[in-house]
């Protein structure tokens, strides 16, 4: 327990000190960009508490991304709300999973201006707090397993603006690789009576690093405006949610086309 | 050699504009974090597991392979009667081939699984449960619901899944025939309170095949006034035969509401097994309660799940359970009174292990 604190504490300092460096302005322009979309797509499911098979279906998720920057300041913030769920079955149609989890990320970038502006380069880090579920519709005394855990993400965000056909477009690249966190698992062959009614704990809390929990993101968008502050953003997501614990293995793989409406904000903050 | 490049790098700098340079170096910056990017992405792989294909001998190979990672009793069993998992597969394989039907694969895996002689290992299709019986069906049962209609007559109450009624001699009689069915602790409450002013209490769970856990444990919290140790369990903590963790001691914590300080009596057979045995092993650790009847008949291990690549469901017996004194019960537990029903007293209407048990209450 106090390993885990420790590395708490560690993540928790880092980020408060890429926090610290971008705050020395008192008055500025704040922009703020929130894109909302929604999307569908297939996922993959592989959890050997449940079952040694693989499972696959559709499944649709719900991104909310807040970006803020203010244009004098290197470091920017980003947060994203990503919700999923999916429905999926084995290779014989004759069981059933459904899975769901929450995502919430939250970074901060440093920002590169290249090519007379064209090109913006973003790099940092973001925490990822997880919380989802895959229930299994067969299963006796282990018929779901929970999931929960706690990242630190190495992010890079690359934007392009160019045009086409006279019509500006921005290609966004974003990806966010695993380095450390914490997570819970049940033990290799531990029933969630032992843990949630006896209270029986062994080992359900582990530091996982990204050979043990190599959880990886990305997303490419095109964004093309619709009026001055509006724009539509579509593109590809795809989150590969993995860990390897407790002689446990899981995969949550997730393949989204995602469309949606982004809006920027001019905000002038005034601080005393 | 440094000099001149040194000076080589002076004339660059002299020649380039300022804005070059600039940007030279924020691309020698991005360079770097896409060489870091791509050093994690070369530790990044995928976390997967092989699929056998979905063939005869595929799936024979996913249920061997799963009971061998997951089973939770090969070293008891090894010694109780010389089971070896390994030997199992050499003995299985050679009758199993990709040209059978899935009726004969699922008779030749039923039948590799009965090797392990347990009641908790199932092999489930859409048109057959595969089970190993013989703990009950070897034996006589030990209950006949023909009597249980003389002794409950036709005025008994219900409480949930329980059938009550007060004997002749002042005796309480519960009949609990399933631990699936969920009990309240405002039926147990009504029951005892109907019960109070017997001299004793007879639980009858003959044939309960077992069903929630924490049913068997509400009933049991009734009978104690202090925590208690009832038992132990442990789980796999790895895939070897061997990887188990700490045994971690079982207490049965006194219920808060009406409990039961008179002498009980506990009717078994053959047929007490899962989370009625776990009842009948609480019970057994209890000073007040006296176990009657026959050997009951075990599966102290809390099942878990899996499925096989065309689709059907395998259940084993994956963390063990045992008593307060840390033996096995996966075979049953002894009771204080061992005995059957006597056949000439079932021909006269009479239950010989509920007698029996009358008589242990009377003469406490």
């Amino acid at each position: 327990m106090k390993t885990i604190n420790r590395t708490l504490f560690v993540l928790a300092l880092m980020l408060s000190a890429t926090s610290a460096m971008a705050q020395t302005a008192t008055d500025s322009l704040r922009i703020s960009t929130v894109s909302h979309m929604v999307g569908g797509g297939a996922s993959q499911v592989l959890d050997t508490y449940l079952s040694a098979e693989h499972f696959s279906g559709p499944g649709v998720t719900y991104l909310c991304t807040v970006e803020r920057q203010r244009p004098q300041r290197r470091w920017g913030t980003i947060m994203e709300h990503e919700v999923n769920f999916s429905s999926v079955s084995d290779r014989t149609d004759q069981r059933d999973e459904l899975e769901g989890a929450y995502n919430f990320y939250w970074g901060r970038l440093r920002r590169w201006q290249l090519l007379d502006n064209r090109l913006t380069l973003q790099a940092g880090g973001m925490a990822n707090a997880s919380l989802g579920f895959i229930y299994n519709s067969s299963n006796s005394n282990n018929p779901a397993q929970a999931r929960a855990h706690l990242n630190l993400m190495p992010t890079g965000v690359a934007s392009y603006r160019f045009s086409v056909m006279r019509h500006p477009v921005v290609a966004r690249y974003e990806l966010a690789l695993p380095l450390a966190g914490v997570m819970f698992s049940p033990n290799y062959g531990q029933t969630y009576y032992e843990t949630f009614v006896r209270g029986d704990y062994d080992g359900n809390v582990r530091l996982t690093t990204f050979v043990s929990a190599p959880e990886f993101r990305q997303m490419l968008t095109l964004e093309t405006p619709l009026s001055a502050s509006i724009a539509l953003r579509i593109g590809y997501l795809g989150n590969y949610q993995q860990f390897h614990v407790n002689h446990l293995k899981q995969h949550v793989y997730t393949h989204r086309f995602m469309v949606g409406i982004t809006r920027r904000f001019s905000i002038i903050s005034r601080r005393l | 050699m440094m000099t001149v490049l040194s000076h080589k790098l002076n004339i660059v700098h002299r020649l380039c504009p300022f804005g070059f340079m600039q940007t030279l170096n924020r691309l020698h910056t991005v360079a770097l974090m896409l060489c870091a990017i791509f050093m994690v992405t070369m530790f990044t792989s995928c976390i997967d597991e092989d699929e056998q294909p979905n063939t005869p001998t595929g799936n024979f190979e996913a249920l061997w392979r799963i009971i061998d990672q997951h089973y939770c009793f090969f070293d008891y069993k090894q010694q109780q009667y010389g089971l070896d998992w390994q030997e199992v597969y050499v003995k299985y394989k050679e009758r199993v081939n990709d040209r059978m039907t899935e009726r004969q694969l699922f008779e030749v895996m039923t039948n590799m699984l009965s090797e392990l002689r347990d009641g908790h290992v199932n092999l489930g299709a859409s048109y057959d449960y595969g089970r190993y019986w013989a703990w009950k069906e070897d034996y006589t049962s030990d209950y006949s619901d023909s009597l249980e209609r003389i002794y409950l007559r036709t005025d008994y109450k219900i409480a949930s899944g329980m059938k009550y009624r007060v004997l002749d001699d002042n005796i309480g009689y519960v009949r609990y025939e399933s631990f699936a069915d969920a009990i309240g602790e405002g039926n147990l409450d009504e029951v005892l309170s109907y019960f109070l002013l017997c001299r004793g209490l007879i639980i009858d769970i003959r044939s309960n095949g077992g069903g929630e856990l924490t049913n068997a444990e509400r009933l049991a919290s009734r009978f104690v006034d202090e925590k208690t140790l009832v038992g132990y369990m442990q789980h796999k903590t790895g895939t070897g035969h061997h990887d188990f963790s700490e045994l971690k001691a079982q207490y049965l914590e006194p219920s808060s509401r009406l409990r039961w300080r008179k002498p009980v009596c506990v009717l078994v057979n053959r047929g007490v097994f899962s989370a009625a045995n776990e009842f009948a092993s609480m019970m057994h650790a209890l000073p007040n309660v006296t176990l009657v009847g026959y050997r009951t008949g075990g599966g102290s291990g809390m099942p878990m799940s899996n499925s096989l690549p065309n689709g059907w469901m395998v259940r084993y017996s994956a963390c063990p359970m045992y008593d307060s004194q840390k033996r096995q019960t996966e075979f049953g537990i002894e009771p204080d009174i061992s005995l059957h029903l006597d056949d000439v007293d079932t021909r006269r209407g009479v239950d010989t292990i509920i007698e029996t048990a009358r008589n242990v209450i009377k003469g406490k």
